[in-house]
């Protein structure tokens, strides 16, 4: 848990610089609170300081929904934003775990998704303009409230996935979609990996555009109600889902169909409607990115490689915790695994075995969430310093020089 | 306001107004002797003699981009031909203590090219290789200098392309398509750049090299999308990984003839509205038509006074519908026709008009000055009657193009460079229009850039702290403040009025 002294809740983008910059003129760090769904991301944070919670910076504050876009109060709950756009038939197609209690702003900080990143992105595609205050407690937009805009630098992307350490989010903007008509999802349940990567090489061919392309191994999915538990003789489960006009998805589910029956495989779910929902949440939640609980027992471990390494490195992970659950977003190579080894292993099997073995595939890997009792530091929870790490201490040294912004938890230590 | 580094003297620049002169300033000094200077004896002695000009005639094509309207030369140009040589470039630059600028095929219209302070100009466009295609994977590997034509060659047959199709393609290249986070016809649907690049090399102010991607999510900032969009100013990317988009099962592309643009621009309103994506949305107005009809003859109706063309595609099995729908509000908003493109050389056609559009106003007027600004996309009607309004006022004859469906607009001024009281008209109706882009919640540029161009209007769209934030980010890149001074962002040799007023006027 946080090494909170105690809880400031700011009424007002004002009151809070007002905090912020008291705490810059007395050196006291700052946690920026939202839903707390992800506590544990990060390193476990060690030097006392306040909470700084934004529940009250929440809310709509301009939704133009014939231009698509929105602009909320940083500790908006997610499901404030959803019910909003859904009178709008539209929608913010990031798949986040805890929508009723995760907020705009943690969303935007951590910059985690789920499954549909592989046909609608990111946040760092929806997020549009900003309003944040930094380390010394002033107050600075980025962005705009137009989708396109070359003015300035993209401090949008700067921010976002910057875990609150470069400036406490208070507004918002974001770009939003739609709301897609139909949904379906097939699943296949394969008996080796093989067959799970020749059906992933295939499924351009197919001419379809999936939503999600998933890709499940271990015992995670069978402990997860919503679809049917797996035949013993399973190695792991394939989900591709559909989401989009109902004449295309069911021109998608078809070809798919076919290609899939062509190379043996029984499509074992089609899903429409009205178990989407249920099934997408299940699919977010499959593996909780980074929840601090008092029983977090299991480190999770995201893997980034090429798309096409996203089967041999799930088998690595697979040899090197036998143990292991795995939930692969395998058309964009981000593979999740928990991981069972014990917190005292853990290290030496980050360190000597799993970044090996994604370096070697040309990615990285980071923890996004572990044991407080394996004390993982900033090499064991990011891994070897990146590429432009002397920029990136710069920009920090640069809005926030005292290091008081969620100290500790993210890259620069 | 923080010091970027001691100024440096600026070389004259031609004045706006003076572009003849600026001509024969060139050539009158390509007959003086040329001297090789220090800085000069070292590029030459890192790249040979071939790849380095430093004689002021050599130098000429590299005073400007495709803003023309300020000029200023180079102290030398080079030629590398790998990552390793810029940054050899780079820490030679730093030695001498002079600027950096990079540039690609030096189409970019807002002067991200303009050597502004002389110094040293890194032409990329030796770097030109498709180094790789990754059909699993769905993404290329190209050097900066690729132009966008050689890498939609090399995806021939692979069924993928590239999604940003900005109408430069013919020349532009993967690297200033970087530099400016260009867009494009196709952006409503496929996004900017910045959508679309997973991995870049680039090389650092000290002279490092960055390697950042293509695997997803790697740890710490988000320094691709930074750099993406920075116009050069930020570091000098050199090699591009690129997410590659499956080609469309199906298009159909139509042409939506209306008989006001006010018709047109809420049928764009509506659509959008409505929820139906399409992949491109464009507006042409009955001005900027006529040149058209003039140059490609595609029988456009000679009295309409707006044409959207609209394409939508994926699979086959849903075009009719989103189709069919699209129709219906065109039809509300009394379009008189809607055609679908009969063939495919009717749709290829159809898109040359829209691309070669800018280019065929040379035919109206000999000089004309192409904006780019940007609106809330219900804003699209009021915007474009307030710039038939502003062509009245200053007696100027604007016609539009625009990316309709983004709310991003293309007034084309047109003007006669030699005559002074029309260059003061035109100057005076862009700012108005691009004035009126931030009063309608816009912003004075979607996808051209800032370059030195916008920067008069960056204190309007930001507050002086949202700029000391940009600044931050700029100096933690550019610490010795080799790239780009000077753009991009008002510092201390741009802010204010610069050049005596003229860069403000230099619209």
């Amino acid at each position: 848990m946080l090494p909170l002294d105690d809880v400031i809740v700011p009424d007002s983008p004002q009151s809070l610089a007002e905090v912020v910059a008291a705490c810059h003129g007395d050196g006291t760090p700052l946690y920026t609170l939202g839903g707390q769904t992800m506590l544990g991301y990060g390193v476990w944070p060690r030097r006392p300081g306040h909470g700084l919670s934004l529940e009250k910076l929440s809310g709509v504050v301009d939704y133009a929904a014939r231009d698509l876009t929105i602009t909320v109060g940083a500790g908006t709950p997610l499901v404030e934003l959803d019910s909003l756009l859904a009178e709008e038939n539209q929608r913010l197609p990031v798949d986040v775990p805890d929508r009723d209690r995760a907020t705009v702003g943690g969303l935007v900080a951590t910059n985690l998704c789920g499954p549909r990143r592989y046909r609608f992105g990111t946040m760092r595609d929806y997020v549009i303009g900003f309003s944040a205050v930094d380390g010394l407690g002033a107050t600075f937009r980025g962005g705009g409230r137009v989708v396109k805009n070359a003015a300035g630098y993209n401090m949008t992307r700067l921010m976002t996935g910057s875990l609150g350490t470069l400036g406490v989010l208070t507004e918002v903007t974001l770009m939003v979609r739609p709301m897609a008509e139909t949904t379906a999802m097939l699943a296949a349940d394969l008996p080796s990996l093989d067959l799970a990567a020749k059906l992933l090489a295939e499924l351009p061919a197919s001419k379809t555009l999936p939503a999600a392309v998933e890709l499940l191994l271990g015992d995670v999915w069978s402990q997860q109600s919503g679809l049917e538990p797996w035949p013993p003789e399973t190695t792991a489960r394939l989900i591709v889902a559909f989401e989009d006009a109902d004449p295309d998805v069911r021109w998608m589910v078809e070809q798919l169909e076919s290609q899939w029956s062509k190379a043996g495989v029984r499509v074992m779910q089609r899903v429409g409607n009205e178990d989407a929902e249920s099934l997408w949440k299940n699919l977010a939640t499959t593996i909780p990115p980074g929840a601090a609980t008092a029983d977090n027992t299991h480190c999770v471990v995201q893997v980034g490689v090429p798309p096409g390494s996203t089967v041999d490195i799930a088998a690595r992970l697979k040899q090197i915790d036998p143990g292991v659950a795995i939930q692969a977003h395998a058309g964009n190579g981000v593979v999740r695994g928990r991981l069972t080894a014990e917190a005292a292993r853990l290290r030496a099997m980050l360190v000597d075995e799993i970044r090996p073995a994604t370096e070697m595939a040309g990615g990285h890997a980071v923890v996004l969430s572990a044991p407080p009792e394996a004390e993982l530091d900033v090499g064991g929870v990011w891994g070897p310093p990146p590429s432009g790490m002397s920029i990136m201490r710069s920009i920090k040294d640069r809005f926030d020089p005292k290091h008081l912004l969620n100290p500790g938890r993210f890259v620069f230590g | 306001m923080r010091c970027l580094g001691p100024a440096r003297p600026r070389l004259a620049n031609a004045r706006f107004g003076d572009l003849a002169t600026a001509r024969n300033k060139g050539s009158y000094m390509a007959t003086t002797k040329t001297t090789t200077t220090p800085l000069v004896r070292d590029l030459r002695r890192l790249l040979g003699t071939k790849r380095v000009l430093y004689a002021p005639a050599d130098l000429l094509v590299y005073e400007c981009d495709g803003f023309t309207i300020e000029k200023n030369r180079p102290d030398a140009v080079v030629f590398p031909q790998s990552t390793e040589e810029v940054a050899e470039i780079v820490l030679i630059c730093n030695r001498h203590d002079v600027p950096i600028v990079a540039r690609g095929a030096g189409t970019s219209l807002a002067g991200g090219c303009l050597p502004i302070e002389g110094g040293v100009v890194v032409m990329l466009t030796q770097m030109k290789r498709v180094v790789e295609v990754n059909t699993a994977d769905r993404y290329a590997v190209v050097e900066a200098g690729t132009p966008n034509v050689l890498l939609d060659r090399a995806l021939v047959g692979t069924g993928l392309h590239y999604a940003p199709d900005p109408s430069s393609a013919t020349a532009s290249t993967i690297g200033g398509n970087v530099a400016t986070n260009a867009g494009g016809p196709h952006t409503l649907k496929y996004g900017v750049t910045a959508n679309h690049v997973i991995g870049l090399e680039a090389v650092a102010a000290d002279g490092s090299i960055l390697r950042i991607g293509p695997a997803e999510e790697p740890p710490g900032l988000d320094l691709i999308g930074l750099i993406v969009g920075s116009e050069g100013t930020l570091a000098i990317v050199t090699k591009i990984w690129i997410k590659l988009t499956p080609n469309p099962d199906s298009f159909r592309t139509m042409r939506a003839v209306f008989e006001s643009v006010d018709d047109a621009t809420n049928a764009i309103s509506d659509i959008i509205g409505a929820g139906i994506v399409p992949a491109a949305m464009e507006l042409m107005d009955r001005g900027i038509l006529d040149a058209v009809e003039e140059a490609f003859e595609f029988g456009f109706p000679a009295d309409a006074e707006a044409i959207v063309v609209i394409e939508v595609d994926g699979p086959a099995a849903g075009l009719d519908r989103q189709q069919e729908q699209i129709i219906d509000f065109c039809n509300k908003h009394r379009a008189r026709e809607v055609l679908q493109a009969a063939t495919a050389e009717e749709r290829t056609l159809l898109w040359k008009c829209r691309k070669l559009a800018v280019g065929a106003v040379g035919r109206l007027s000999p000089s004309y000055i192409i904006q780019d600004g940007v609106v809330p996309r219900t804003q699209l009607p009021r915007i474009l009657r307030r710039i038939s309004e502003i062509s009245k006022k200053h007696d100027v004859r604007i016609v539009n193009v625009a990316h309709a469906g983004d709310g991003n607009v293309h007034p084309i001024l047109l003007f006669d460079e030699r005559d002074r009281d029309q260059v003061d008209r035109v100057l005076q109706a862009s700012r108005e229009l691009l004035s009126e882009c931030i009063d309608c919640g816009g912003s004075v540029t979607a996808e051209h850039g800032v370059g030195v161009e916008k920067l008069h209007f960056m204190d309007r769209l930001f507050t002086s702290a949202d700029l000391d934030a940009m600044r931050r980010v700029r100096e933690a890149f550019n610490p010795n403040a080799c790239f780009g001074r000077g753009k991009k962002i008002p510092d201390d040799i741009s802010s204010g009025e610069p050049g005596g007023g003229d860069r403000a006027a230099a619209i």
